[in-house]
Formats: structure tokens, sequence, C-alpha cells
């Protein structure tokens, strides 16, 4: 009996095994469906958004349309790495084992790949495409459909790709991308005020500068062939299709290489000793176990993924915050991007004990261990941030020369020496380990809400007296403001490092026991979708969700920016009065919105518990 | 008078309801090997992180080398190398970075730190591990790289929690010739294990621990008592050596 296929069976048997990685992806699909109703939901508000994108296209500006179609494929690649796309995700490595070549391997993923939610409806968001082109004719609309379909090949092989490459590598290139990304969501949604504006440009029609970029965006490229010359839409298509045979191919390397080589790709562990220039000679007047933490935490923030996550987003959350309302050519916040990134990287830095597991030990069994833990983390802080922080406001300083930098400049020591020593404080007093210290991944993330607020709080109160002079002080007193934001910067730094000595000194045990305490109780499970009965269960969990979300409204818009940055838009309460009254209602505002977020605080903290009493 | 390297007396520790340790007395004499046994949740870890300082004791008292472990903390700590079982280390250090960080935190001088650390890879074979990240070392190698760093600033009290688990062969063989050395200069070990053999082979004295009190002590001779200390362990801890009776399903005819 021959074992050998024939011609036909061997065909049979490749499109066999094209298939397997298909019908597996659809059998994981139909199972998370009917578990969680997470994949659902976002079908549907993705449903929604392509409706949008459509019903946009009917009457839309092409440049737009082509940078939100682009935005749409860009997200794509992007999204699954930061929310956990990867789960469920049929990998070249489950195919190691099968008898299959690396071509087949590869179109049977991306077939199984194309099967989900995701895939169908940017298929469906793309369709915008032709929509638009109708009004050009029927092969305008058969030519742009042809791109729409190419797009969405790229964003397919794109998120592949990046899904193994990235996704599964946990490497410092998808925290980067992580930390980047949520930086961006989150700056954006702070600066909703500047951004809104500028949208409504961009949606009526895309200004001069816009259109000149977009003939370089591959996503512009379908429209731009029917409405251009014919030569250039031959041209346009072409470069379209290879670039997507180009991703394919790399994407066909990379299964051939996981399957080969019977392990996934990753990059090389092996680091080399550093050079003598890592022992801080810098540091010399530092003593030599504090020195010693220092050099562990530095390698610790380029290294550990998550650590450098919060690094990314706090520089790209403090320049967007700042840099955001030059689109409603607002440039008062420039100076600030220094002291909100280092305000962010204080609040990111609040849980960091807990990324290191029972590591405390070492200092524990040290001769004044804790001493040197707690100041080389503070100091390796300091020596991170002072040069981010210090960039950040020079370039927001050179890029608004109008706007006195001054009250920025002083507050920055202030926020730095809060912002060194306090989360070291908090993150030992509120333990909270990462499941697997050593491979820990996004969804690991240990800081919790409270260390959050009470790290922020800790540089506002640092910062609150610079802030006080430059609001109520006379205009004699701004020479003193960067003596009071170094002095304050220098007594919060050793208010933050004499309440962690205490602690670590005192409890080290019970902060290493926490530490080692990995199996968490459940955590509260919040309902998707409205349900009465959750909610008439979970009154006080309700309550402290809403209370914390609305909180924040009386603080910043409407108490911060009209009392700090003299912002006075609509429906900012102490925008219509002046004087005393203005200062008085903002005032009242920021004490209600405390009011709100610690009660909210409160009654997290007290909410019941899942399998409690 | 010489003092014990390692006297504890009285010591209680309770987590909840459950007594983990509930009054220990040990006494271990300068230079010699002396090993803790006891079975799984006996209290070993416990009453070894006690006498380091890794936990807080409820009551009683440590003494190391005449000093108290408690009150003296510095002294005692600089006197003692430790390497526990379970904890994490910091894991994006390689195993080089992680002596230098080990030597730096007890104030060694830098050419002292760098001669020994590269004599203590060589010897116990860590080349490889020098290099790597200990989040990607394997567990033997922590093992190594741990011990490593428990020697690094010469102690006089060496004390390990289960220091063979997970090593090769090779490498223990290596690791019990170093901790002899260590001993005969005049140092004391302290180990937890579970092997019995490896008590007997090395041990002076053994300390059998039991639902966290000392059931026996002495020579290893002497708690032997004429027969193997396995089989002085099970009967010490008051369980037969079960797996004869049941599983009837496994041997039958199938």
């Amino acid at each position: 009996m021959s074992t050998q296929l024939t011609a036909p069976g061997q065909l049979g048997g490749t499109l066999g095994a094209i298939m397997v990685p298909a019908r597996m992806r659809a059998t994981m699909l139909r199972r998370s469906l009917r578990e969680h109703p997470g994949p659902t939901v976002a079908g549907l508000v993705g449903l929604l958004a392509a409706a949008w994108l459509i019903r946009y296209a009917l009457r839309g500006d092409q440049h737009t349309l082509g940078l939100l179609a682009g935005a749409w494929v860009l997200g794509w690649i992007v999204l699954p790495l930061l929310l956990g796309g990867g789960r469920g995700r049929v990998r070249p490595a489950h195919l190691r084992l099968e008898p299959i070549g690396g071509v087949p391997a590869a179109i049977g993923l991306l077939a199984a790949s194309a099967i989900g939610i995701g895939p169908a409806v940017s298929l469906v968001a793309l369709a915008a495409l032709p929509v638009h082109a109708a009004r050009y004719g029927t092969v305008a609309v058969l030519v742009t459909a042809f791109g729409a379909v190419l797009l969405w090949l790229l964003g397919l092989i794109g998120s592949a790709i990046a899904l193994e490459v990235v996704g599964h590598a946990g490497g410092p290139a998808g925290a980067l991308l992580t930390g980047v990304f949520t930086g961006t969501a989150m700056g954006v949604a702070g600066s909703l005020w500047a951004v809104f504006p500028w949208v409504s440009v961009l949606l009526v029609a895309a200004p001069g500068e816009v259109v000149r970029a977009m003939a370089y965006v591959p996503s512009a490229w379908p429209i731009a062939a029917v409405t251009g010359p014919s030569g250039q839409g031959v041209r346009l298509m072409a470069t379209l299709v290879g670039i997507v045979a180009l991703c394919a191919a790399a994407y066909i390397m990379l299964v051939r290489r996981v399957i080969a080589a019977g392990a996934p790709f990753r990059p090389r562990r092996t680091t080399a000793a550093s050079p003598a220039a890592a022992e801080r000679e810098w540091l010399g007047w530092v003593p030599a176990a504090t020195r010693a933490v220092v050099g562990r935490e530095l390698r610790a923030w380029v290294r550990h993924p998550l650590r450098l996550q919060y690094l990314a987003f706090a520089v790209v959350y403090g320049a967007l915050l700042a840099g955001l309302p030059l689109l409603s050519d607002v440039d008062l916040l420039l100076p600030w991007a220094g002291p909100l990134a280092v305000l962010g990287a204080a609040a990111m830095s609040a849980g960091l004990v807990g990324l290191d597991g029972t590591a405390l030990w070492l200092p524990l069994t040290t001769p004044d261990g804790e001493r040197a833990e707690v100041r080389g983390r503070a100091l390796a802080w300091l020596v991170l941030v002072t040069p981010i922080g210090v960039l950040l406001t020079v370039a927001g300083i050179l890029l608004a020369p109008d706007i006195d930098p001054l009250a920025a400049l002083s507050t920055l020591p202030a926020l730095l020496g809060a912002g060194a020593s306090v989360p070291v404080w908090v993150s030992l007093l509120r333990v909270r380990p990462v499941a697997d210290p050593r491979h820990p991944t996004a969804a690991d993330n240990p800081t919790d809400i409270v260390s959050v607020l009470v790290a922020t709080a800790a540089g506002l109160l640092a910062a609150a007296p610079v802030l006080a002079l430059v609001i109520w002080g006379p205009p004699e007193a701004a020479p003193l403001l960067p003596v009071v934001g170094l002095l304050s910067g220098v007594a919060t730094w050793w208010g933050g490092v004499w309440l962690a000595d205490e602690r670590f000194a005192r409890r080290g045990t019970a902060v290493l026991a926490a530490a080692g305490q990995r199996s968490r109780p459940p955590e509260t499970v919040l309902p998707l979708t409205w349900d009465m009965q959750w909610y008439r269960e979970n009154k006080s969990t309700a309550w402290a969700l809403g209370l914390l979300t609305v909180g924040w409204i009386p603080v910043i818009p409407q108490g911060l920016m009209p009392l700090v940055f003299g912002i006075d838009s609509g429906w900012i309460v102490a925008g219509h009065l002046s004087g005393s009254a203005h200062t008085a209602v903002g005032l009242a505002m920021v004490g209600l919105g405390v009011a709100m977020l610690l009660t909210g605080l409160v009654l997290w903290d007290r909410r019941p518990q899942p399998g409690g009493p | 008078m010489i003092p014990p390297a390692l006297e504890i007396r009285g010591l209680v520790k309770t987590f909840a309801a459950h007594r983990a340790v509930d009054g220990i007395d040990l006494t271990v004499h300068p230079g010699t090997f002396h090993g803790i046994v006891g079975p799984n949740g006996a209290g070993k870890s416990t009453t070894i992180g006690m006498a380091v300082g890794l936990v807080t004791p409820d009551s009683g008292q440590i003494r190391i080398l005449g000093h108290d472990a408690l009150r003296e903390r510095g002294l005692t700590r600089a006197l003692t190398g430790v390497l526990p079982d379970g904890l994490d280390f910091p894991e994006r250090l390689t195993g080089a970075e992680l002596l230098r960080y080990s030597a730096g935190l007890r104030g060694l001088p830098r050419a002292t730190a760098t001669d020994r650390a590269a004599e203590l890879i060589d010897v116990l074979g860590l080349a490889k591990g020098a290099g790597t990240p200990l989040a990607d070392c394997s567990t033997g190698t922590r093992k190594k790289l741990g011990l490593a760093q428990a020697l690094l600033h010469a102690p006089r009290l060496l004390v390990l929690d289960e220091p063979f688990e997970a090593v090769d062969p090779v490498s223990a063989a290596t690791i019990r010739q170093v901790l002899r050395r260590f001993v005969v200069g005049g140092g004391t070990c302290v180990l937890s294990t579970h092997s019995m053999l490896l008590v007997e082979q090395m041990c002076d004295e053994v300390t059998v621990i039991h639902q966290g009190r000392v059931v026996a002590a002495g020579s290893v001779a002497e708690v032997a008592a004429g027969g193997s200390l396995e089989d002085r362990f099970v009967e010490l801890v008051g369980a037969e050596a079960s797996g004869s009776a049941g599983l009837d399903w496994l041997t039958g005819a199938r």
C-alpha cells in the first residue's frame, strides 16, 4: 500500500490543512460568544461606528474619509495588542506538530483570523470607500471596493503580525506601544474640549496640511485613484497591492520560522553584563547600598514591560494634555507638559512594589536594607523622570514663547520631590502583587485607584503653595515662586521618605507577606449591560462608580480650569461670575468634587466582595 | 565560651487560626552542619523565616552568634547569609547583576565584589545564568544564584531553605563541596530539606519538626537511633509509609 498521495489527493490534503485553523477558530468563537457578552457588545458598538462612517462617506470630505479609514485599519492592528485580542486566536505555534508547510499554514491562519466580529465589522466599515466613490460611476465603485478589500487584508495581516511579534513577545515594544496608545486615549479624552472643534473642522473639509499628508497614506489611495489622473490611479493601486503582498510575504516567513524552529519567535533574552558605566560612578556621594538599589531600579525601569508602559503613558499623556489644546489655538498649557508628565509618572508609580513580588526579602536580610530600598527607589525615579520633565517643560516653553513659564517651572521641582518618594510609601502601604512577577502582562497591572489618587494628591499638595502664590499672591511675590517650589519639593521628598522608612522598617515582614499574597479575592464583576437586579444588590458599588466617574467634573473643568488657567467657556459655572464670586464658586466646585471622590473611594473600599459574607 | 551560631527559644507563630510554629527550641552549634527536616507544612520554612527576619514571631527569642536577632538586626544580618525558598528575585537583573546588587547592598568594595562574584560564577557553573535575566533562569540556576548571593559576603552563619531543590546532580555535588569547605573554615550551615540521605551525608546534627513542634533533635546518629534516618523520620512524624493499600484498579488485570 502506497502512502504517497496523488496530485488531487495532495491538493485536497493541503486544502484540508488550510481549513483546519479556520474550523478551530470558528469553534473558539462560538464558545466565546456563548460564554461572554463582551465581544457581542463590542461588535454592536463597532457596527454603529461603521454605520456612521458609511453615512459620512455619502457626503463627507474624501481626505477626511481616507484618514478615518486609515485610523480604523490602524486601530484594528493595534487594539488587539492592548485588549488581549491574542486570546482565542489560532497561532502558528499551534500548528507546530502538524504536517503542514509555511504557505498553507499562513493562508490557513489568515483565514482563521478573518473569522470573527472584528474583521466582519471592519469589512462593513471599509465599504464606506465604494459608497463615497458611487458619485464617480460604476468603475470607481469597483476600484475603490478592490482598494477597500486590500486595506482590509492589510489590517488582517498587520494584526496577525503584530500579535505574533509584539503581543506574544511581552517585550519592550509591546509595552511601549500599549503605553503610548493608552496615554493617547487618555490625553485625547482629557482634551475633548480642545479636540472637538478641530474634529468639527476636519469633518467639514480637511485642512490643507492634512490633504498634503494624505497623499502618502495608503488608506486615501483607493479614492485618490478614482479622483486623480488615470495613470496615477494605476500607480496608487499597484503600490497598495505591493504593500499587501510584502506584508503577506513577511507573515509567511514568520509562520515558517515558528513552525520550522519549533519555538515561537522571541527577542533575545540573554543580556550581557553591564559595563562599569552602569555602576553609577556619578552617584558616588550616595551610600553604596542605596547606589545598588538605584542601579537595580534603573535596570528594571528599562527592562520591565509594565514599567516601560507606565512611563510611556505618563510622557504621552502629559505631552498631549498640554499640546492638544493647540488644536483650538490655546497654547497656555504648553509649558505644563513637563509637570503634567511628572504627575502622571508619579501616579503610575504608586504600585511598583507589587510588580516585584517578594523580591523585598533581599533588603530585609541586609544591614540597613530598608533605608537603602526606600531611598534607592526614590532616587532612581528622580534620575529617570527629572530629564523627561525638564525636556518637556523646556520644549513647551520654546513652543509657546508668549506664555509666562514661571509657574510651570516652579511647580516642577515640587512635583518631582513628591513624585519620587510618596509613591514608594504608597506602594509599600498598599501592596498589590502581580500574579507572576517573572512574566507579567499588561493584564497584571497591580496599580489600584486609591494608590493612584493618593500619589496624585501628594503631587498636587506639593504644588499647592506655588499655585496658591500664582493665584492669590501679589505680583511682587513672583520671583519667590521657584524657591517655594524647590522647598516644597524637598519637604515632600523628606516627608515621603520618612513615611516609607517608617512603614518598611517597622512593618517590613508584613509588606513582604502582602507581596506574597497572590491569591486575591475575586474582583467585583461589573455588568456590561443594564442589570437592575445587580444595581439593587450592589448599591454601594454603583454609587462608588458613579461618584468616581462624575466627581472629576467639579474638580477639573468646573474648578481648576477657571481658577488656575482662567478658562471660562459657556458651561463652566464660575465663568459667569467675576472677582471673589468667581474664585469662591471655583473653590466650592473643587471642594464638592473632592468630597464626591472621597465618598466614592470609601464606598468602593466597602463594597461587598464576591463570595464574602 | 563560644555562643551557639543560632539559638531559638519558645518561638511561636500563628497565621489566623493555624499555629504554624508552636514553641520551638533549637540550638545550632558553631562550625557544624545542622539539618532541619519535617513533612510539608511542619513549620520549617516559617522557623527559618523568623530566624533570618523575614517573618515576625508572635513570641520567643532568637540569638545569632550571641546577638539578639530581633534587637540587633543590623549586626545579625551582617553575620548571616540567606537562601529562602519560593521567594522572588529582582527578576529583571541578570545573575551577574544580582551578585553586584547584593554586594552593593552589603557595602562590599567593588574590586572584592567583582572577584568574588567571578569566582562564585565559575565554581557554581553559572556562566550562562550570569548573563540571563533571572526571570528566564531555570529553578536550578535560580537556586545556585541565590546560594552565590548568600555566600558573597562571607557570612558566619548560612541559612538555606531547600538549597538542592531542582539542582542537577553535578551541581549538587559542587555545592556540597563548597558548603563543606565553608563549615570546615569555621562557618555554620543550617539547611532545611526533605532529603534524609542528604542529612545523613552532610549534617552533624538534625532537628525534626512536626506540626510546629520539635519532635527530635541531636546528632544524626542519635536521632536515627540505630536505623535509617528515613525510617526514624516516618516513625517520628506518626505516619505510616502508605501506598500499599487501595488503588486495586491500577494493578488489576486489564
